[in-house]
């Protein structure tokens, strides 16, 4: 693990957030760009991880947790295996997202967070995700009621989800599901109080 | 080099005399739904191959991309939750066909193992210990190097002679190295094997790993049109037929998003699981795999395959 010894603490406390919540040592970058070359989703976004891990290092926090890649990334991790330094950005990506859901900053792209805060509920008062229930839900909530409607019919009538996926109830280890994201929840309260009691 | 090494030694018991293989099996939520054409095919295939599979009682969502990107505590709890489940089941290992489940749940074993502090959070968000000691599997991975290519030739009664396809591994199941440990990140081979071993002709092309968008496809679809649209193109130019794959949001995407990216009226390819192709190579009734669950309908194809 490299360290660095200078810069200013603002700079070096995002930086370390970044790097513990991902467990990336950015500081090992290279920059020489094949992340961004192998990115599925760098082209639909201002910039891709390279431009991303610069920001980082250089502490740009606001600008870093207002840019699109990290709610973009699907985690195919192209650029964990191509890396040279054996930086996964999937995971830094993972680190921004947490880090903005905790300080509750608005969501850089706030359809995607939403279709992932939709999924983790059916989640939790089911046991497992109900696709078809949670991606119409998902729809709903965007004012887009139509979108893939045909595409739903088309499905249904070719047996690709059936009624009972319509209808089922929890599974039987919903209440384990809901227990456990009840202690998550607990877990994050206790060490950010932890934190504002330390004067973080 | 990518650990292929320690699939291949674990080639035993199908081999060892011929005693039935007890396989425990975790679907994952998209197999009891849209991907179901998956999960009935992956039955009837293991079935025809005497591979029994035991479902994890009580098995519950990994929490899969959703969970692994907004809050890391609750993706490695939910994965360890089914990890314990299987130890008081009484299980080692748990094989799944979701190459999106095999990663998370593998994946989630080597953190929680590997980091006492996190360990001990994961434990207080169970509200138990966490046991370990369960090997994650894919099911593509146990067909090929568990059950073998030996056996899999033994039990192909219609060989898929002429039938051109190519062999579309997408992102999760290869990749992160370090982490799946799963043959080739980028040029696999185990179901190109698969599919040889089937009598398939196997076309090689350059897309193999190249991702399809994933969940994109629910919040931003055209993105996930443009990405499936580059594949389709790739596969279509290397002289395909059909896409084989091992993974149900790759079919998904590459089956339901034809139409959108088709804008020239080519010809739509269909999109198949590579355990549909080897019960219909082992001679198991269509209705068995799920054929008619697709958008784009592969029976005339296969129909034209010679018996």
């Amino acid at each position: 693990m490299l360290i660095q010894l200078t810069g200013a603490p603002e700079v070096k406390a995002f930086r370390q957030a970044v790097t513990a919540g991902s467990g990336q040592n950015l500081l090992a970058c290279l920059q020489c760009g094949k992340c961004t070359g192998g990115c599925p989703v760098a082209w639909a976004v201002e910039r891709g991880p390279r431009q991303t891990i610069a920001m980082i290092l250089l502490g740009l926090k606001d600008e870093v947790l207002a840019s699109e890649l990290p709610w973009y990334c699907v985690g195919c991790t192209i650029c964990a295996s191509r890396c040279p330094v054996q930086i996964d950005f999937s995971r830094v990506a993972a680190a921004l997202v947490e880090i903005a859901v905790v300080e509750g900053r608005a969501p850089a792209v706030g359809d995607i967070h939403r279709w992932e805060e939709v999924f983790l509920a059916s989640v939790r008062h089911n046991g497992r995700v109900r696709e078809v229930r949670a991606i119409i839900e998902n729809n709903l909530r965007a004012r887009r009621p139509w979108r893939d409607a045909f595409m739903g019919l088309a499905m249904f009538a070719r047996g690709i989800f059936s009624p009972e996926d319509m209808l089922a109830g929890p599974a039987q280890g919903q209440p384990t599901v809901a227990r456990i994201f009840e202690n998550v929840r607990r877990l994050q309260m206790e060490s950010e109080k932890s934190e504002v009691d330390n004067g973080k | 080099m990518f650990a292929g090494s320690r699939w291949k030694v674990r080639s035993r018991k199908w081999t060892m005399g011929n005693e039935k293989m007890k396989v425990n099996y975790y679907p994952g939520c998209s197999l009891k739904s849209t991907g179901r054409a998956y999960d009935e095919s992956t039955r009837a295939v293991c079935a025809a191959l005497d591979v029994e599979l035991a479902e994890l009682p009580g098995w519950v969502c990994c929490g899969s991309s959703a969970a692994y990107k907004t809050d890391r505590l609750l993706s490695l709890a939910l994965s360890a939750q089914n990890l314990n489940q299987a130890v008081e089941a009484g299980f080692d290992e748990l094989v799944t066909p979701c190459p999106y489940c095999f990663r998370r749940l593998k994946s989630a074993d080597d953190t929680i193992k590997n980091d006492t502090a996190l360990r001990g959070q994961v434990e207080s968000a169970l509200g138990a210990h966490y046991a370990g000691g369960v090997t994650v599997q894919n099911m593509l991975g146990l067909l090929r190097y568990e059950v073998g290519l030996e056996a899999i030739r033994a039990h192909v009664t219609h060989p898929l002679t002429g039938l051109k396809v190519v062999a579309y591994y997408g992102c999760a199941l290869t990749r992160p190295p370090a982490l799946t440990g799963y043959d080739h990140p980028e040029n696999p081979q185990s179901l190109d094997e698969i599919l040889r071993a089937l009598g398939a002709d196997v076309l090689d092309w350059n897309y193999k790993t190249e991702c399809c968008g994933a969940g994109l496809s629910v919040p931003r679809t055209p993105v996930v049109v443009k990405l499936v649209g580059r594949i389709l193109e790739q596969a279509r130019l290397a002289g395909a037929e059909a896409i084989v794959l091992a993974c149900q949001l790759c079919q998904a995407n590459l089956d339901m998003r034809q139409q959108a990216t088709n804008r020239s009226g080519a010809e739509h390819l269909p999109i198949l699981f590579f355990t549909q192709l080897m019960g219909l190579a082992f001679g198991l009734p269509a209705e068995a795999l799920g054929l008619r669950h697709h958008m784009v309908d592969p029976r005339p194809l296969l129909r034209a395959i010679p018996a």
